[in-house]
C-alpha cells in the first residue's frame, strides 16, 4: 500500500545528500516561507519545492499531497476574507486586503507542508535517525521514537481503512456522500484503532529491546553519515534562502 | 557441541507459575520442563492455554516486559532470568513475535538486519558477512534491498527470522509464525527452521496450531492445557493420546484418528505407533487389508504392490458407493434462482499490478462454496467484490438481486453478511449485547426487538452478554463477530478465513454454526486455507490461481486432481491423499473417500469380509 511518505528510491544528488542537510533544506524553505511576504517569493519557494521533487523523480507523492492540501488552502482563503474586512470592497463581503492576506496564507500552508514531505520521500527513515544521532548528537531513543511514529502512519491508515471496510460491510454508511456524516461515523472507530495501536507499539518496544536497543550508542551505526562538500554547499544555500525570506 | 550443552539444558523452567495481575487466573500453572541444546520443539494447545505466556517466559519478556505474579525459576543457559537483563537474555534466546509487522523496526530489509547487529556491537568488519550468512540460510538474499511493507507475509516472516539469526542466538523462540500464511508458505517457513536447526545448530522452540507441520518437523511436542503441561514427548507418543487431546480442544492429524478409530472398533488390537502421515497410515491399512486378502488365499502382503488389487474384489461390491463416505449433499431447492451471480468480472488495484479477471460464479441458496488458492491469488479481492467494497471494472455482480455497482455496500450488508479474518476490526461497541444487536439496528430493526434477538443468539453461543467484547479471548471475539452475523439471518454469508487463530474446538463450533446457516437456506461462500475444514464442510470448491478461477468442481474431485493442487500450491487433505494412494495400490474401493469414518468403515468391512 502506498502512502505519501513512502521512500522513493533514486540516485539523484538530492538522494545522496546527508539526511541532516535535507532536513536543513526543508527547514530553510519553511522558514523562508514564514518570513517572506511577497507573492514572488512565496511562489518561487513553492516552485523550488516542486522543481526539486521533479529532479528527484519524487513528484508523485508531492502532487497527491498537494491535491489534499488545496481544499484546505481554499478554506483558509475564505476564512481570511471573512475575518479581514479592511480595504476596498471587491464583491459581497470580500475586500482587497482580505484576498491578499488570504491567498498568502493559502500559499504558506502549501509551502510549509510540501518541503517536509519531499524530504521524507527521498530519505530512508533509518538513515534519517542514524544521521541525526551522528551529526546532531540527538539521543538515539528520541530519533527512534520519531521515525517509528512516522513509520506507523501508513500502518495505522491501513488499519483504519480495514476497520472502515469491515464496518461498511456490516452496514455502517461509510459509503455516504456526505462528508460530515462520514466524520461523525468515524469517531466511534477510534476505540478499535486505539486498542490495536497500543498493542502494536508495546510489541515493537519489546522487539526492539530484545534486539539490544538499550546497548545502542552513537558509534553503533554500520553506515556512516559524514558531511561532504556538497552538503556544505547546500547549507550555504539554506542560509541564502532564509536571508531572502527576511528581505522580501 | 560444547561441553556445557551436554551437562545442562539451554532453557529450563522449574515449577513456573505466572498470572498477569493480582486477581487474574494463572496463565501458567506449575510448569517444569527442560529444553536441551539442538532440539526442535513444538508447542501446541487450545487458545488460552498459556502458549504465548510460556514463550514469553522462555525469552525473558516475563518478568522483564510483562508484569504480574511470577513463581518458580527459569534458567537460560544456566542463569536465572530474574537476575539478568532482558538484553542479556536476548543474546542467548532470540524471539519472533506473533504480530510480525510490529516486530519490524525498519522500512528496508537491510536496515532491519543491521539494527540488532549494530546494537550488540558486532565489529563493523564482520557485519557484512554475518548479514549475508543469515540471509542465505533463510534463502532471502535477493530481498536485501526491498521495502518490508511490500513483501508477502511469508517473506516478512523469513526477514524476521533472518534478523534474529544474524545475532547468532543459541535458541530461537517463535510464536505462531505461520498463523497468517497459506499452506505452501507455512511449509517453507518450517523448512527454513529445519535448516536453522540442522545447519546452524540452533535450538528451535515453536508454537504452532497446524498439527501436520508439528508432526513432520518437530522431534518433540509439548501440549499445554489450562496453563499446565499436559503431554511432553515424541510426536507419535503425544498424538497417540487422541481422545484426551480432542477433549482439550487440540487437533490431531486425520490419519492418527483413522488409526485410533480402527483400534476402538477392534479392527486392530494394538498400535505400536499411531500414524502421523499418509505413508504411515497406508502402511498400516495395506497391512491389515493385505492380510485380509491373504486369508482369501490371494495376495500376500509382500506381493500387493505389483498386483492390481482390483482383481481380488468380487464384482458385486465393485461399483463405488459415492454418497456413503461423503458429507450428505444438502437438498437444494430445484429450479431455485441463484442468490449470487457473478458474470465476467474483472478488477485491478489502481496503483498495483495485481488484478483479478474472468470471474464467473453462481451460488444457490443453501450451498456452501469454498474458495481456495495461494496467498495473493485474489481470494480476498473476490470477497470484497462480492460485498461491494470494490466495484468491478467490467462485468456485473448481483447479490440477492442487487447490483453491487448500483447499490452501496452498507445497503447490500442487509442481505450479505461478512465475517472477516480479524474480528477486532468489526467490533466497536461497549458490550457483547450491543455489539450483536448493532447490525440489526443498522438495518432498521427497532432497538428492543434487536436486543431481544441478539440476546437469543448470545445465549445460544454461551457468550457473556454484559462484558466488553475487547476483554474476551481471541476465539471468543471471533464468536461475537460470528454471532452478529448469525443474528442478521442474511441470504448470503461471506467468510474470509473464519478459522484462523482459533483452536480446534472453536474452529468446529464456528463451522458447525455456518453449516446450520446453510441448512436453513443461506448461501455461504468461504475463503479458507485449512484444507481439512474445506473438505469437511464445503461441497463445491472454486480454485483460484493468479487472479483467475482455475477450476471449480465438487470438493472431492478438486482434491483428487494432483495437477490442479500443485498449480494452486495446495496440499490435499490427508484423508483424500490417503484414499487416493490406497485406491491405486491396495483396492479401488478406497477411491473417493474423503472422511475418516469412510476409511474406517471400509477397512473394517474388508477385514471382516476376509
Amino acid at each position: 500500500m502506498g502512502s505519501v511518505i513512502d521512500y522513493i528510491p533514486g540516485t539523484s544528488l538530492l538522494h545522496k545528500l546527508n539526511p541532516v542537510t535535507k532536513l536543513a533544506l526543508a527547514a530553510a524553505i519553511i522558514l523562508a516561507t514564514f518570513l517572506g511576504d511577497t507573492y514572488a517569493l512565496l511562489i518561487a519557494l513553492l516552485a523550488l519545492t516542486f522543481a526539486l521533487g521533479a529532479y528527484a523523480k519524487a513528484s508523485a507523492g508531492l502532487l497527491t499531497l498537494a491535491k489534499l492540501m488545496v481544499p484546505l488552502s481554499v478554506i483558509m482563503l475564505v476564512l481570511q476574507t471573512v475575518f479581514i474586512r479592511t480595504g476596498d470592497v471587491l464583491f459581497a463581503w470580500v475586500t482587497v486586503d482580505g484576498v491578499v492576506t488570504g491567498t498568502k496564507a493559502a500559499l504558506r500552508l502549501l509551502g510549509v507542508a510540501l518541503p517536509l514531505i519531499l524530504m521524507l520521500t527521498v530519505t530512508k527513515l533509518n538513515d534519517l535517525a542514524n544521521a541525526v544521532v551522528e551529526v546532531l548528537h540527538v539521543p538515539y531513543r528520541y530519533a527512534f521514537t520519531f521515525t517509528t511514529a512516522l513509520r506507523f502512519v501508513p500502518v495505522f491508515s491501513q488499519e483504519m481503512n480495514a476497520i472502515m471496510e469491515a464496518q461498511t460491510a456490516r452496514g455502517v454508511e461509510y459509503d455516504t456522500k456526505n462528508p460530515i456524516k462520514k466524520i461523525q461515523l468515524m469517531l466511534p472507530l477510534c476505540i478499535p484503532l486505539l486498542v490495536s495501536s497500543v498493542g502494536k507499539t508495546d510489541a515493537t518496544a519489546l522487539a526492539a529491546e530484545q534486539r539490544g536497543f538499550y546497548l545502542r550508542t552513537r558509534e553503533s551505526s554500520y553506515k556512516r553519515y559524514p558531511m561532504a562538500a556538497g552538503d556544505y554547499a547546500v547549507l550555504a544555500c539554506c542560509v541564502a534562502l532564509i536571508v531572502l525570506g527576511v528581505l522580501f | 557441541m560444547s561441553n556445557s550443552s551436554n551437562s545442562q539444558p539451554i532453557v529450563e523452567l522449574r515449577d513456573v507459575s505466572f498470572a498477569y495481575g493480582q486477581d487474574a487466573a494463572r496463565a501458567l500453572d506449575h510448569v517444569s520442563l527442560a529444553v536441551n541444546e539442538g532440539e526442535f520443539v513444538g508447542i501446541i494447545g487450545p487458545s488460552g492455554a498459556g502458549k504465548s505466556t510460556l514463550a514469553a517466559v522462555m525469552s525473558g519478556a516475563i518478568p522483564h516486559h510483562y508484569t504480574g505474579q511470577l513463581f518458580g525459576a527459569t534458567y537460560v543457559d544456566g542463569q536465572d532470568t530474574c537476575e539478568v537483563t532482558l538484553t542479556d537474555i536476548s543474546r542467548v534466546v532470540g524471539s519472533v513475535l506473533q504480530d510480525i509487522d510490529s516486530q519490524m523496526v525498519a522500512s528496508v530489509v537491510e536496515d532491519e538486519m543491521l539494527f540488532g547487529l549494530e546494537n550488540y556491537g558486532v565489529p563493523h568488519d564482520q557485519i557484512e558477512e554475518r548479514m549475508n550468512r543469515a540471509l542465505e540460510t533463510v534463502g532471502i538474499s535477493h530481498l536485501r534491498d526491498r521495502e518490508i511493507a511490500k513483501l508477502s507475509g511469508g517473506q516478512k516472516q523469513k526477514v524476521a527470522i533472518a534478523a534474529i539469526l544474524a545475532l547468532a542466538p543459541r535458541v530461537l523462540v517463535l510464536d505462531e509464525p505461520t498463523a497468517a500464511l497459506d499452506p505452501a508458505s507455512s511449509t517453507l517457513v518450517f523448512e527454513t527452521l529445519r535448516q536453522v536447526n540442522e545447519l546452524a545448530h540452533i535450538t528451535v522452540v515453536v508454537i504452532e496450531q497446524k498439527v501436520a507441520l508439528l508432526c513432520k518437523y518437530c522431534e518433540r511436542v509439548l501440549v499445554l492445557s489450562e496453563g499446565k503441561l499436559a503431554f511432553d514427548g515424541e510426536p507419535h507418543e503425544v498424538f497417540g493420546h487422541a481422545r484426551e487431546l480432542r477433549a482439550m480442544g487440540v487437533d490431531t492429524p486425520r490419519v492418527a484418528r483413522i488409526a485410533n478409530s480402527l483400534l476402538e472398533h477392534g479392527v486392530v488390537e494394538k498400535i505400536e505407533r499411531p500414524c502421523l502421515n499418509v505413508s504411515e497410515a497406508k502402511e498400516l491399512i495395506s497391512g491389515l487389508v493385505g492380510y485380509a486378502g491373504a486369508n482369501e488365499g490371494a495376495a500376500a502382503p509382500g506381493e500387493r504392490a505389483g498386483q492390481p488389487a482390483s482383481a481380488l474384489i468380487p464384482d458385486a461390491v465393485k461399483p463405488t458407493r459415492p454418497s456413503r463416505h461423503k458429507p450428505a449433499a444438502r437438498p437444494h431447492a430445484e429450479g431455485a434462482e441463484p442468490v449470487v451471480e457473478v458474470d465476467d468480472v474483472s478488477f485491478a488495484y489502481p496503483n498495483r499490478g495485481d488484478s483479478v479477471s474472468d470471474l464467473n460464479m453462481r451460488v444457490y441458496p443453501g450451498e456452501l462454496v469454498g474458495i481456495i488458492g495461494q496467498n495473493g491469488a485474489g481470494k480476498t479481492t473476490f470477497t470484497k467484490l462480492l460485498n461491494g467494497l470494490f466495484q468491478p471494472k467490467t462485468g456485473t455482480i448481483r447479490i440477492a438481486g442487487l447490483n453491487t455497482r448500483e447499490v452501496p455496500t452498507s445497503t447490500i450488508a442487509a442481505h450479505c453478511a461478512t465475517l472477516f479474518q480479524n474480528p477486532d476490526r468489526q467490533i466497536c461497541k461497549d458490550t457483547v449485547l450491543e455489539e450483536v444487536a448493532f447490525g440489526l439496528t443498522l438495518h432498521g430493526t427497532p432497538q428492543d426487538e434487536a436486543e431481544r434477538r441478539a440476546a437469543d443468539v448470545i445465549a445460544r453461543f454461551d457468550l457473556p452478554a454484559g462484558e466488553s467484547p475487547f476483554s474476551l479471548s481471541r476465539g471468543q471475539r471471533q464468536m461475537v463477530a460470528l454471532a452478529s452475523v448469525v443474528v442478521l439471518n442474511p441470504e448470503v454469508v461471506l467468510l474470509d478465513e473464519p478459522t484462523s487463530g482459533l483452536d480446534y474446538r472453536e474452529c468446529m463450533t464456528v463451522m458447525e454454526t455456518v453449516r446450520e446457516m446453510a441448512e436453513r437456506g443461506c448461501a455461504v461462500i468461504m475463503v479458507c486455507h485449512d484444507m481439512e475444514v474445506v473438505s469437511d464442510f464445503a461441497e463445491r470448491i472454486v480454485v483460484m490461481t493468479k487472479g483467475r478461477i482455475a477450476a471449480r468442481d465438487e470438493a472431492d474431485a478438486v482434491f483428487a486432481n494432483d495437477e490442479l493442487m500443485a498449480a494452486a500450491y495446495v496440499e490435499p487433505p490427508q484423508v483424500i491423499a490417503l484414499s487416493k494412494e490406497l485406491a491405486a495400490e491396495v483396492s479401488p474401493e478406497f477411491a473417493g473417500i474423503s472422511q475418516v469414518s469412510g476409511i474406517v468403515d471400509l477397512v473394517e468391512e474388508m477385514v471382516n469380509r476376509g
